[in-house]
């Protein structure tokens, strides 16, 4: 199977740092593929997908992305892959409307010097009507509250019409009912597409229900990974994963 | 004789409040939003040490202003991008360095110290602008324009967030040091009308003034150089009605403007 995401041996070093927050890590996802990435604050959740899509370069082993190799800026692979970032804070007088915003995230993929067309417009319109925001459209991006901003991310990279598409804690804004329904949209949008989605989630209650694989992290290294019938058992989650390393 | 030479120094003073309104204003909209009104503090005063040096050395002035601008903002533009310095840092040092080094250079310069031409360096002249000093500000101000115009999608997407912009598959580095470059130079070239310590003001206050009414960015790029001209012709014409030095008389009205602004902004009514 063709394989989305390949990580081999990679280590991941924040500026300025000694200690690698991303541990020899290794990582196959193949295309297609739903994956939760769960574990807990500071298991290095964040620093895999921002290493996956190049925000922050590996120190160590290399990185694979749909058949290329990230070297250096990866600007040509991040415009194939979509990203919604963690608890996305927005200043309260952001001079941007929520259209605009979304219609940004297609703004890489159109590329240098080419117009926005028709057709862009219609797809950011599009996102936001799938994701049910369209009356929030004109409105100014930093005067929505959490869940809605976190919608609009959502829009914006669902916009993009990945081929990967990476999510830091989607939900963690979203009341039981949002939560629901943009999981279900998720994994309708999931299905229809043939996306590979890899998703970064802390309450263990809220992974949709396609997603087929589970990731567990602790202190920058997976220390278990599998299907998530295997992974989701209680006395397993209970004893915190030690020592299971798949 | 003496009128058309008037004729033509006031055509030229207003040519160049327009041009130098316009540019600074446009600049004025990415150092706002991107946080860097530090950096652009930083260029205008090195642009002052400068265009004092050239004084110095009996050299044009605005080349060395030039060069000093735009070697802060090289320079400096990779320190705050990684954000290894503070913003007061970037403040506190370069504006006492420079302002030292420009007094110094002054104060060497035995015939010209504190005299018309180093004055003329610190608060402007309008007077004094040639037909060169109109060129540079139109070739500064078609060049922002078309840098906007081609690049509208990749600078919008990097005003609203740089790590998205990035994320998304733009390039952002190469455009945010061409805006500090271009911020560089656009200062360089204002210091004939607002001088090196007003010029600031008509970069931050234009487009302070235009985000007391909108949420639009793209209104903000409008509208930003519009009050930026507005603010240099009412100065201009205030500097000519009250004998004032044309900078401080810039300064004082798109100061006035973004005062008014914030007092009637739709932004700070309540219910």
């Amino acid at each position: 199977m063709d394989k989305a995401i390949e990580l081999h041996a990679v280590d991941t070093i924040y500026e300025g740092e000694k200690i690698p927050s991303l541990k020899n890590i290794n990582l196959h996802v193949n295309k297609g593929e739903f994956i939760a990435i769960i574990g807990p604050n500071g298991a290095g959740k964040t620093t895999l997908l921002e290493t996956i899509n190049g925000l922050l370069e590996s120190k160590k082993g290399k990185v694979i992305v749909l058949g290329k190799e990230l070297n250096g800026d990866g600007n040509g692979i991040r415009k194939l892959v979509g990203y919604v970032p963690q608890d996305y804070s927005i200043d309260e007088l952001t001079p941007f409307l929520v259209s605009d915003v979304v219609l940004m995230g297609r703004f890489g993929k159109i590329g240098l010097l080419k117009p926005i067309t028709k057709n862009d417009k219609e797809i950011a319109k599009n996102m936001i009507d799938y994701l049910g925001i369209s009356d929030l459209s004109h409105r100014p991006i930093g005067k929505l509250s959490g869940g809605q901003a976190q919608k609009v991310m959502i829009a914006r990279a669902l916009a993009k019409e990945p081929e990967i598409l990476l999510m830091d804690e989607p939900f963690s804004n979203l009341d039981f009912e949002a939560r629901k329904d943009v999981s279900e949209k998720l994994s309708h949008f999931h299905k229809s597409k043939q996306m590979t989605f890899v998703i970064v989630i802390h309450d263990i209650a809220s992974i949709p229900k396609v997603c087929n694989r589970i990731i567990v992290m602790d202190a920058g290294k997976i220390i278990a990974d599998g299907k998530k019938e295997d992974i989701l058992k209680p006395e397993l989650l209970e004893m915190g994963y030690k020592g299971i390393v798949c | 004789m003496l009128e058309l030479v008037f004729t033509k120094i006031l055509l030229f003073a207003i040519i160049g409040a327009v041009l130098t309104g316009f540019t600074c204003s446009l600049m004025g909209t990415f150092v706002v939003r991107m946080n860097l009104s530090s950096l652009g503090f930083a260029m205008s005063h090195a642009a002052f040490a400068g265009a004092a040096l050239g004084i110095f050395l009996r050299k044009d002035p605005l080349i060395f202003a030039l060069l000093f601008s735009i070697f802060v903002s090289l320079a400096l533009g990779p320190l705050a991008d990684k954000a290894k310095l503070k913003t007061d840092v970037i403040i506190g040092v370069i504006f006492s360095l420079s302002m030292a080094i420009g007094l110094l250079f002054l104060n060497m310069s035995p015939d010209t110290a504190m005299s018309s031409t180093a004055l003329r360096i610190l608060w402007g002249s309008v007077l004094g602008m040639t037909t060169a000093d109109i060129m540079y500000l139109l070739i500064i101000s078609v060049i922002t324009i078309i840098f906007v115009m081609l690049f509208f999608k990749e600078i919008n997407s990097i005003l609203f967030d740089r790590k998205l912009a990035r994320a998304s598959g733009i390039n952002d580095k190469p455009f945010y040091y061409l805006i500090l470059f271009l911020t560089s130079v656009t200062v360089a070239f204002s210091l004939k009308l607002v001088g090196g310590l007003l010029v600031f003001a008509l970069m931050i206050n234009p487009t302070s003034s235009v985000y007391q009414f909108t949420y639009d960015m793209k209104k903000i790029i409008l509208l930003s150089p519009i009050v930026g001209v507005i603010s240099c012709l009412l100065g201009i014409l205030m500097s000519f009605s009250f004998d004032l030095p044309t900078g401080s008389a810039i300064a004082i009205v798109c100061s006035a403007i973004f005062g008014v602004s914030v007092l009637v902004s739709p932004k700070r009514r309540k219910g």
